[in-house]
């Protein structure tokens, strides 16, 4: 909450949500898709429901030549069909849309960052926003540290009158080096407190229960370790393919394009220690350092703790796919892992010789996103092996998508005359307890930008341990040819066999999500 | 989604209300239907809990609307309810519960989330006591909430034991047969015990629109020094349909929310009325007069008892702030003006719940709303100065 807020005697009560200083979004790549799907949506949403205050623009910036009302008019449109609700309300968009301009910019024009420069004052003193400035950039990753550049020369990013923060989207880097690069080019205009690297996972609901599940309940925070804990399992799953990015997609694969950066964020949560406080550097700074502690991967480890995978046709939903050689933009002889799955440890004393495994792969038999924290089994078994063979371990599965949610597996006794044991689930669902749409990532991510707070953005040292972590295994597989020839695995399934080969090797066993 | 009530198979009467034999129903109900082959018929239910909801209905009559705002408020928060339906005017002893369950089915029409209710039915000597019989229903250790949507003006035995089980009591200050009566009923009680009872208001929570947009004018930087220079402060509302001379308890309330927050005092100026304003002058701190005026609107068709705008003037700087509720009663329109520099107007929706969302939305509050009773108890100091005018 910022300070102007704090102070206004009007703003306490519990009733009354965070609202914002008065400020100006500007987005580069504003014709692109992530703007209108995600972007102005998310924007349109802030301002309907009163987080944002009057005194609130948003500038699309991209190279196509456009006039305020044609974007205005692309934009409604889009919020009529990527919105939640699917319609615009007229009166609330017609009032957004006289704050919603649009400028040509040539990203490494620096009489157009002049233009900008000049427009924002405009809307400065027509809109009183006061010099506040989002810029987020949604533009090709190759151009951030141009946009960053041309920013800091134009004195844009200067914060002499009114804060100015930047949003970075995702990829942050290809690899290490490129990551480091990235960073330092940005650092040269940019303090680490204006930079918000966001990763949308961090805007889930979920992902942030993970923290209140684990830290505002005394129960399970005792159990959350190696004594009690078996292992860990880590599923990101989607059904779809590359959804016509194969040109991309060919070129990162699954570690760059989700283990990385998504799976890495919901893991530092599941594996951190409780910070001191909530502020965005005691939790970031757990984090950090709960990655630092992760084993790092040897060529040796990556061959015996690690699968990759392609997948070739298959099914989904009992319709028929293509392999991912067969998809557009795709070479036919691509070896561009599509599924990956690869073994955490942690080399602390809470996790000390506790593996997390981690799954993430396309076109798998399921869209699901969880966390399942498998138990020690009981370590007397007093009702007979026989018996006790029945029943699985106890887990707590945390789903973060879809159907968000947490279940507890536990034995229970079959009622009758002979002593029998079954497994029941505990559900919780949001979805049932709560009643709720949970926000939209994004929502939340651009309203902790524009409120300063940076807790759910990724920092420096976490987006290049992210890196650092990925990059053996990155080398190894690029300079070894996988056991199996690709493709290794049907579309539809939960992935190579290798994987299941891997656990059953080790005495476990992947769950079916 | 959609909400299905399943009753019990015959909703059964016990003599007296025998607590173990209800349970036994509604865990009959739990059980999964099954086929001749034993095999299971339909979907399971997941049964969910998160409080306990006694509602006091005074007639039968009454049910119909209960039944509905349930259904909203099991899909939003199941748990049990527990209905209780008093017929004060009969002098018959009577108590009687029956058991059903009330489910959320999806499109496929398989059970889902579902919530369970016990109705009571007391009529006669036994409403002092029915109480007892309502304590051992209670889900153990989940919230107690009591929906009873007036504050008894005079003294209720009734209620008194059933406050006395809840955590907190659901009001709607909205319904007041007797506005100004009950609000400063409500008042003394905050006053004197404060203890007794947590209170929610479902009209202070339809009031949260125009609180945060008029709260929000003040978190820019810009604006923030006019709050302290505010000197004229002009509510319009539509009168209540119950009395017509009352004024709101919206009305009421904003001025007591801001006079609480801001510091201003009722130092005993007496308030007069012309026509349909009523005026009242108190001091900011600083000794700066603030003039408020309280303008009843001619009737609207459903709007008794609402805000119409609230307009804050700093008239030495020439600034004016104000909301203003559309004609339609669907958007909340905001403009600041200072002087003829600067002017800055947006609209935003003004959400439109049913009162089942919104007695849910208040089912979420557990923490005592201190912002809320030093507004009543502001506006009832209002009333107070009023009656002796």
């Amino acid at each position: 909450m910022s300070a102007t807020v704090m102070d206004n005697p009007l703003r306490a009560g519990v009733r009354l949500e965070r609202t914002a200083d008065p400020c100006t979004v500007i987005i580069f790549g504003a014709t692109g898709d992530l703007t209108k799907r995600k972007l102005v949506p998310a924007l349109y949403r802030l301002v309907q429901e009163r987080l944002v205050p009057g005194e609130f623009a948003v500038v699309g910036a991209a190279r196509s030549e456009m006039g305020h009302d044609d974007f205005r008019a692309k934009m409604k449109d889009a919020v009529a069909q990527f919105s939640e609700a699917k319609r615009v309300d007229e009166e609330v968009w017609d009032s957004f849309a006289q704050g919603l301009y649009y400028l040509p910019v040539n990203i490494d024009s620096p009489d157009d960052y002049k233009k900008l420069s000049d427009l924002l004052d405009q809307i400065d003193r027509e809109r009183g926003t006061q010099g506040n400035r989002v810029f987020y950039l949604s533009t090709a990753p190759a151009l951030y540290a141009e946009a960053v550049k041309q920013l800091g020369q134009s004195g844009l990013v200067n914060q002499e009158k009114g804060w100015r923060r930047v949003i970075i989207e995702k990829p942050f880097g290809t690899d290490l080096a490129t990551a480091k690069q990235l960073n330092r080019d940005i650092h040269e205009h940019l303090e680490e407190s204006q930079i918000y690297r966001i990763d949308h996972y961090l805007g889930k609901e979920t992902v942030q229960n993970l923290m209140i599940f684990r830290f505002a309940n005394g129960i399970y925070e005792p159990l959350w370790n190696r004594q009690y804990i078996d292992h860990v399992q880590i599923t990101n799953a989607e059904t779809v393919g590359v959804e016509g990015r194969g040109g991309y997609y060919d070129k990162a694969g699954v570690v760059r394009d989700m283990i990385q950066n998504h799976v890495f964020q919901v893991l530092s949560h599941v594996v951190m220690e409780p910070p001191a406080s909530l502020g965005a550097e005691a939790v970031r700074d757990e984090k950090i350092k709960a990655m630092m502690s992760a084993r790092p991967f040897t060529a040796e480890r990556v061959r015996n703790e690690c699968v990759r995978g392609q997948y070739g046709a298959g099914s989904i939903n009992g319709k028929p796919v293509p392999g991912y050689r067969e998809e557009e933009g795709v070479p036919k002889d691509s070896t561009t892992e599509t599924f990956a799955m690869v073994t955490m440890r942690f080399d602390n004393w809470r996790w000390s010789g506790v593996p997390f495994y981690i799954r993430s792969g396309k076109r798998l038999a399921k869209r699901v996103t969880e966390v399942a924290i498998q138990f020690k089994d009981a370590p007397h078994q007093l009702f007979g092996r026989e018996m006790m063979e029945q029943v699985a371990p106890n887990q707590l599965v945390i789903r973060i998508q879809p159907d968000e949610g947490i279940t507890l597996r536990f034995g229970a006794k079959v009622p009758g005359q002979v002593t029998r044991i079954r497994d029941v689930n505990m559900d919780f669902r949001y979805g049932a307890s709560f009643g709720v749409q949970l926000a939209e990532a994004y929502e939340r991510l651009l309203l902790d930008c524009i409120l300063g707070d940076p807790t759910l953005y990724a920092r420096t040292d976490m987006t290049e341990r992210g890196w650092e972590i990925v990059m053996p295994i990155l080398e190894e597989w690029a300079a070894t040819k996988a056991e199996a020839p690709f493709p290794n695995y049907e579309a539809g399934s939960w992935g190579p066999q290798a994987t299941h080969d891997l656990l059953a090797s080790q005495g476990r066993r992947w769950r079916r999500p | 989604m959609e909400t299905q009530t399943h009753n019990s198979s015959a909703a059964v009467s016990v003599s007296g209300i025998d607590v173990s034999k209800l349970e036994k129903e509604l865990a009959a109900m739990w059980q999964p239907a099954k086929n001749e082959d034993g095999t299971v018929a339909e979907a399971g239910t997941t049964r969910v809990c998160v409080l306990n909801l006694i509602v006091y209905a005074a007639q039968q009559e009454d049910r119909a609307e209960i039944d509905q705002l349930l259904d909203e408020v099991t899909e939003q928060t199941p748990g049990r309810s527990i209905i209780l339906v008093a017929d004060r005017d009969s002098a018959d002893a009577k108590l009687e519960a029956y058991v059903s369950t009330r489910c959320q089915t999806s499109s496929r029409g398989a059970k889902q989330v579902c919530g369970e209710q016990i109705t009571i039915e007391a009529s006669g000597p036994v409403i002092e006591t029915v109480s007892t019989a309502i304590e051992p229903l209670l889900m153990p250790d989940m919230p107690v909430f009591l929906w009873w949507k007036d504050i008894p003006h005079y003294e209720d035995k009734l209620f008194n034991r059933l406050v006395g089980l809840a955590d907190r009591v659901v009001i709607d200050s909205l319904a007041f047969d007797h506005p100004h009566e009950d609000l400063l009923r409500l008042a003394e009680i905050i006053r004197t015990n404060p203890q007794f009872m947590l209170v929610s208001d479902l009209n202070w929570g339809r009031m949260t629109a125009w609180r945060s947009l008029v709260a929000s004018f003040w978190d820019v930087d810009d604006y923030r020094p006019l709050l302290d220079q505010i000197d004229t402060v002009i509510v319009e509302y539509d009168p209540p349909d119950v009395a017509h001379s009352a004024i709101a308890p919206q009305a009421l309330l904003i001025i007591g929310w801001l006079a609480s927050r801001l510091g201003w005092q009722f130092l005993g100026q007496a308030p007069h009325s012309d026509g349909q304003t009523t005026h009242f002058t108190l001091q900011a701190l600083g000794g700066r007069e603030v003039k408020i005026e309280l303008r009843a609107l001619p009737d609207r068709e459903g709007r008794d008892g609402w805000l119409a705008s609230l307009t804050l003037r700093a008239t030495q700087a020439g600034a004016e702030f104000r909301v203003a509720m559309n004609e339609a009663g669907t958007k909340l329109e905001t403009e600041a003006r200072i002087g003829d520099a600067h002017h800055v107007e947006r609209v935003v929706a003004y959400e439109q719940k049913t009162e089942g969302q919104r007695l849910s939305r208040e089912l979420g509050l557990l923490l005592r709303d201190r912002i809320y009773e030093a507004a009543v108890t502001a506006a009832a100091q209002l009333l107070a100065a009023l009656s002796q005018s």
